[in-house]
C-alpha cells in the first residue's frame, strides 16, 4: 500500500513529477505534493464539481482520478488558465457579474464553463444549465452564474471580432 | 456629489474576487506548516450505545501514528457549554469525546494524529471499541412515549424543556385567548412538519492548531464564523487563559450559521498540538460532515387559528415540538424559542398562546441555520392564512390586506413580545401580485385545470428579525453571548485607513461592504481603505459573531466610529487652521473652514499632524484613530412577499416552478449587487430545504443521508429565475437607516409552494403542511383514483 510511484504529467502547461501511493487521488496530488490548492474539494465522491480541473482538456472530477493515472497526460487547473496578469474572459466574467460569493465552487465552475465555451461559444441557457449540471454552488443560488457565462460569452465573441 | 461620495448604495464590484478567480484563495484545507500532521476522528456507528471501552493499542502501534486520545485522556478538559440556556431548560453540554455513552451515529469516540489524513484514518480502523447497543428515539413522537429510553439520564426524560409564550400586548397584559377561539366563525386546525436540514456550505469544516513553544500560546486556524467566541469557549474548555489562544480565520467556502457553532474537533486538535507541541491540521470530509456538523429546523407544529368571517385573524395557539437531536449544542433550543414567539408574523394578531418543547432524539445535535427558527414560523403562518381564507371563503391575498399591521402603527408590539421598527407589509405584498399579475392568473387558473393543467399560485410573506440584537434582551432569554459589534479604524500618517472588524467574511462579501460604509464616511476612493478581519490578535471583540444578517450592526460600528476619526480631523484640523472647531467641517475628504473652501486640510495633512504631535490643540492625543463599540437599540425587521407559480404534474407528483417573484425590503442597501446575490443565494437554500433537503435517519437512529447522492443539494437545473424587486424602508433604530437582509431570501420559499401546490390541487382538498415537497410526498397525496 505505501509503496510510492513515480507520475511524470503535464500540469498547465509544464511537465512535472510526483512521488504518490497508488491510492491518493489527483486532486490530493495537485494540491499537497504540487501545491495547486485552488482545486477543491467539496464531497469527495463525484458529485459537487468543485474539484473539476481539465484533462487532456476535458473536464473531469480529480477526487474520482487517482493520481497514477494521471501519467503521461495533461492537466489544466484553475491557476493556469490566466495569462501572467491577464485574467481569462470567463474568470472576468465571473467577478463583474458577481458569479461567487465564497468561491469555494468558483474554480470548477469556472473550468467547466471554459470547457463549455470552447465547444459551444454562444450556449443557451438550457446548455448552459446542461454544462454546469454537475457543479453544486451553495451561496449564489446559480442566476448570477447563469449571467457570469452569458457575460462571458459575449465579451469572447467581441474580443474574437476585433 | 464628487467620485468620492455616495459610495453607500452603489454597485460596486468585489474586492473578494481576484483571488478567489485564480484558484489564490487560502482556505483551511489550504494550509500548510512545517513539521504538520493530520487528525482523523473516530465516530460512533450506534445511534445510542453504552460505551463500554476503547481499546487504541493496535492504532499506536501503527507507523506513522503519532498520538491518540479517548476520553480517558481527557482528565481536566471540560465540556462545551449550552450558549442559549432558557429559563427552565435542563442542564447539559457537549463532552469533547463521547464519555460511558454514545447518543448519535457520528458522535466522536477517539481521535487519532498521523503523518498523513490517509494513515490517520488507517489507524481508526485499528481503534476497538465496545459498545452494548440501547434501544432508540428517532423522533419526538417516540421520544415522548412513556417507557420511552432515555437519552440523557439526569433529565429523567427526553423533554429539555417546556416553555410557553402568553400572548402579550404593549404594556405585558395578557391578551384572550380563549375568547378568541369562543368568538371565532371558524378554527382551523393543522399538524406541520418541518423538516431536519441544515446550512452544508460546499467547504466543510477545517482546522490548523499550532501550539507556540516560546509563548506557550495556540494559533488556530478555524473556518469558525465566530473567532472570538470560539476563542471564549475553548480557553473554558481548555482551561487555559484566553489570552493565550489566538484564532485566526482564513477564506470561509460559506458558513450560513453551522460553522457559527463550536464543536469537539476545535478542542482536540488544540490538545494534540499541545501534547505534541507540532501543527495538527484536520479537515472534515463530506460524510462527517453531514454526520458530524449541526443539523436544523426540524418541528412538528400543532396549531390553529380562530378566524371571524371578514377574515380577520383573531388569534393562534398551539404547540411546537422541536428535535433537538442528543445534545442541546450550543444554541439548541434557541430557534425553536424563536419560532414559538414569531407564529404571529406580520400580522395584527392580538391573542397568542405556544407552548414550545425541546425533545432529545438519537440524531446530530440541532443549532443554527440561516434563518434561526424565522422561516419554521413563516412555513406555519403562511400555511394557516391560506387554511383561514379557505375557511371564511375570501382570496389568500385579501385575509393578508386584512390583517397586515399597517405602516403608521409602528413600533408594533408583537403578542410573542417583540418589537417590530418599521415596515410596509401591503406595499410587498402588492409589488408582488402587481409583477406576477395575481387577477390574471386566478382568472386563467379555471380555465387552465378544464385542459388538465393543475397550476397554483402560492403567497408566502415574511419578516425577518435581523439585527440580533440589544445585549440586554439577549440576557433576558438566557443566550449567554452578546448582540454588539465592535469597530476600529485607524487613520496612518501618510492618510490611508484601516479598519478592523470582528465580522467573519463567509462569502458574502462583507470586505467590500465594509470599505464602502468607510470610504463613504471618510469621503476617499474605495479602493484607499483596507479591512482587517479574521485574526482575534488584531480585531475587536465581537459579541455575536458572524452571521449572515450581521452586517448592519458592523456597519453602524464603523459609521460610529468614523464619526469618532471625523470629530478628531475636525479638532486638529481646525486648530492648524486657527479656526474654532464649530467652524469647520469634514467633508469630501479632509477638513475645512466652512465657506472658505481655500482654508482646507486634507485627511492626509491632518493625519501627518497627529502623528508628528508638534502642534496639537490643547489635551489632544496624538495619532488619529477611534473604537466604537455598537449594541443594536433594538432588533430591526426586514421583511417581504415570495409569490410561486407552479404546475403539479397528476400523474408523477412533480412541481413545476413556472415564474418565482420575490421582493424584499432590508432598508439602506449598501451594495445592491451583492444584496440581490444574497437573496438569490438564500432563496435557492429556501427552495432546496422546501423541495429536496432532508436528513433521513432509519428505525435504528442510522443516518441514511451521508452522501451528496442522498443529501441532496438544488443544482443549477431545480432553481428556477427569481424575479428579484427591492424596496427600502428605512430602520430608525439603525444608524445609516440598514437592515440585515443576508437570511432574508430562506423565509418563504417553503410557505409559498405548499401554499402553491395546494392550490394547485385545490380540486382534490390537497393541503400540504410539510417539507420538503418532494414528488413522492405530491404523488402521496393525491387521491388515487
Ligand atoms: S470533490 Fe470531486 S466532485 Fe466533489
Ligand atoms: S460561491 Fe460558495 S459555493 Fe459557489
Amino acid at each position: 500500500m505505501n509503496t510510492l510511484h513515480t507520475v511524470r504529467l503535464t500540469v498547465n502547461g509544464t511537465a512535472a513529477e510526483v512521488m504518490v501511493e497508488a491510492r491518493k487521488t489527483l486532486a490530493d496530488a495537485l494540491r499537497e505534493d504540487l501545491g495547486l490548492t485552488g482545486t477543491h474539494l467539496g464531497c469527495e465522491h463525484g458529485v459537487c464539481g468543485a474539484c473539476t480541473v481539465l484533462f487532456d482538456g476535458n473536464p473531469v472530477r480529480s477526487c474520482l482520478l487517482f493520481a497514477v493515472q494521471a501519467a503521461g497526460h495533461e492537466v489544466g487547473t484553475i491557476e493556469g488558465l490566466a495569462r501572467g496578469d491577464e485574467l481569462h474572459p470567463v474568470q472576468r466574467a465571473f467577478s463583474e457579474f458577481h458569479g461567487l460569493q465564497c468561491g469555494f465552487c468558483t474554480p470548477g465552475m469556472i473550468l467547466a464553463t471554459v470547457d463549455l465555451l470552447e465547444h459551444t461559444p454562444q450556449p443557451s441557457e438550457d446548455e448552459i444549465k446542461e454544462a454546469l449540471g454537475g457543479n453544486i454552488c451553495r451561496c449564489t443560488g446559480y442566476q448570477k452564474i447563469i449571467e457570469s457565462v452569458q457575460g462571458a460569452a459575449a465579451a469572447m465573441a467581441s474580443g474574437l471580432a476585433k | 456629489m464628487s467620485a468620492n461620495e455616495g459610495w453607500i448604495g452603489r454597485r460596486v464590484q468585489r474586492r473578494e474576487d481576484l483571488p478567489l478567480i485564480q484558484g489564490k484563495g487560502r482556505f483551511a484545507a489550504d494550509l500548510t506548516m512545517p513539521d504538520m500532521v493530520h487528525m482523523a476522528v473516530l465516530r460512533s456507528p450506534h445511534a445510542h450505545a453504552r460505551l463500554l471501552g476503547v481499546d487504541t493499542s493496535k492504532a499506536r502501534e501503527l507507523p506513522g501514528v503519532f498520538d491518540v486520545l479517548t476520553s480517558a485522556d481527557l482528565d481536566g478538559i471540560g465540556e462545551f457549554p449550552v450558549l442559549w440556556q432558557l429559563p427552565g431548560q435542563k442542564a447539559s453540554g457537549i463532552p469533547v469525546l463521547a464519555r460511558d455513552k454514545v447518543r448519535y451515529v457520528g458522535e466522536p469516540v477517539a481521535a487519532v494524529v498521523a503523518v498523513s489524513r490517509y494513515v490517520a484514518e488507517d489507524a481508526l480502523e485499528l481503534i476497538e471499541a465496545d459498545y452494548d447497543p440501547l434501544p432508540t428515539v428517532v423522533d419526538v413522537e417516540s421520544a415522548l412515549k412513556a417507557g420511552a429510553p432515555v437519552i440523557n439520564e439526569a433529565w429523567g426524560d427526553n423533554v429539555a424543556i417546556r416553555h410557553i409564550v402568553p400572548g402579550i400586548d404593549a404594556t405585558g397584559k395578557a391578551g384572550d385567548i380563549d375568547g378568541a377561539f369562543a368568538a371565532a366563525d371558524a378554527v382551523v386546525k393543522a399538524r406541520f412538519k418541518i423538516n431536519r436540514f441544515s446550512g452544508v456550505p460546499l467547504e466543510t469544516r477545517g482546522l490548523v492548531a499550532s501550539h507556540d513553544p516560546l509563548t506557550h500560546g495556540l494559533t488556530l486556524w478555524s473556518s469558525s464564523q465566530v473567532a472570538h467566541k470560539q476563542r471564549t469557549q475553548l480557553a473554558s474548555v481548555l482551561g487555559v487563559p484566553e489570552s493565550s489562544i489566538r484564532v485566526m480565520t482564513p477564506n470561509l467556502g460559506g458558513g450560513f450559521g453551522v460553522k457559527w457553532d463550536c464543536y469537539p474537533e476545535d478542542a482536540l486538535v488544540c490538545l494534540f498540538s499541545q501534547r505534541l507541541q507540532r501543527p495538527v491540521k484536520w479537515i472534515e470530509d463530506r460524510r462527517e460532515h453531514l454526520m458530524g456538523t449541526v443539523h436544523a429546523r426540524e418541528q412538528v407544529q400543532e396549531l390553529e387559528a380562530a378566524v371571524a368571517r371578514d377574515g380577520t385573524i383573531l388569534g393562534i395557539r398551539g404547540k411546537i415540538w422541536a428535535d433537538l437531536g442528543a445534545h442541546i449544542h450550543s444554541v439548541g433550543i434557541g430557534p425553536a424559542w424563536v419560532t414559538g414567539v414569531s407564529l404571529t408574523g406580520q400580522y395584527r394578531i392580538k391573542n397568542y398562546y405556544c407552548e414550545v418543547i425541546g425533545v432529545a432524539t438519537n440524531k446530530v445535535p440541532s443549532s443554527t441555520f440561516r434563518g434561526f427558527g424565522g422561516p419554521e414560523a413563516t412555513f406555519a403562518t403562511e400555511r394557516l392564512i391560506e387554511k383561514a381564507a379557505r375557511a371564511v371563503g375570501l382570496d389568500p391575498a385579501e385575509v393578508r390586506r386584512k390583517n397586515f399591521i399597517q405602516p403608521d402603527e409602528f413600533p408594533w408590539f408583537s403578542a410573542g413580545g417583540g418589537v417590530f421598527d418599521s415596515g410596509n407589509y401591503p406595499a410587498a405584498l402588492e409589488k408582488a401580485l402587481e409583477e406576477v399579475d395575481y387577477d390574471h392568473l386566478r382568472e386563467e387558473q379555471a380555465g387552465l385545470r378544464a385542459k388538465g393543467v393543475y397550476r397554483g399560485i402560492g403567497i408566502g410573506c415574511y419578516i425577518h428579525t435581523s439585527g440580533f440584537g440589544p445585549s440586554f434582551i439577549l440576557g433576558l432569554v438566557g443566550y449567554n453571548t452578546s448582540g454588539y459589534e465592535g469597530s476600529s479604524i485607524k487613520v496612518d500618517p501618510q492618510g490611508g485607513i484601516t479598519i478592523y472588524t470582528g465580522m467573519i467574511p463567509l462569502g458574502q462579501g462583507t470586505e467590500t461592504t465594509l470599505a464602502q460604509v468607510a470610504a463613504d464616511q471618510f469621503g476617499v476612493d474605495f479602493n484607499d481603505v483596507r479591512v482587517v478581519w479574521g485574526d482575534t490578535s488584531q480585531t475587536p471583540y465581537t459579541g455575536f459573531g458572524s452571521a449572515g444578517s450581521r452586517s448592519n450592526v458592523a456597519a453602524a460600528a464603523i459609521l460610529k466610529a468614523a464619526e469618532v476619526v471625523r470629530d478628531k480631523s475636525i479638532r486638529i484640523g481646525a486648530h492648524l487652521l486657527e479656526a474654532a472647531p464649530e467652524d469647520v467641517v469634514y467633508e469630501n475628504g479632509g477638513v475645512q473652514v466652512k465657506g472658505s473652501p481655500e482654508k482646507r486640510l486634507t485627511l492626509g495633512d491632518v493625519a501627518k499632524a497627529a502623528y508628528l504631535a508638534h502642534n496639537l490643540p490643547k489635551g489632544e492625543l496624538p495619532t488619529l484613530e477611534g473604537t466604537y463599540v455598537y449594541d443594536p437599540a433594538m432588533f430591526t425587521i426586514a421583511f417581504g412577499c415570495h409569490v410561486a407559480v407552479v404546475d403539479v404534474d397528476l400523474e408523477t407528483g412533480e412541481v413545476k416552478i413556472v415564474r418565482y417573484v420575490v421582493v424584499d425590503d432590508s432598508g439602506t442597501i449598501i451594495n445592491p449587487l451583492l444584496v440581490e446575490g444574497q437573496i438569490q443565494g438564500g432563496v435557492a437554500m429556501g427552495l432546496g430545504g422546501a423541495l429536496l433537503e432532508e436528513f433521513v435517519y432509519d428505525e435504528n437512529g442510522q443516518l441514511l443521508t451521508t452522501s451528496f447522492m442522498d443529501y441532496l443539494l438544488p443544482s443549477i437545473h431545480e432553481v428556477p429565475h427569481m424575479e428579484l424587486h427591492q424596496q427600502v424602508t428605512v430602520s430608525p433604530h439603525t444608524p445609516g437607516g440598514f437592515k440585515g437582509m443576508g437570511e432574508a431570501g430562506m423565509f418563504s420559499p417553503g410557505a409559498a409552494l405548499a401554499n402553491a401546490v395546494s392550490d394547485a390541487l385545490l380540486p382534490f382538498g390537497v393541503e400540504v403542511d410539510r417539507m420538503p415537497i418532494t414528488s413522492n410526498l405530491v404523488w402521496s397525496l393525491l387521491p388515487k383514483s
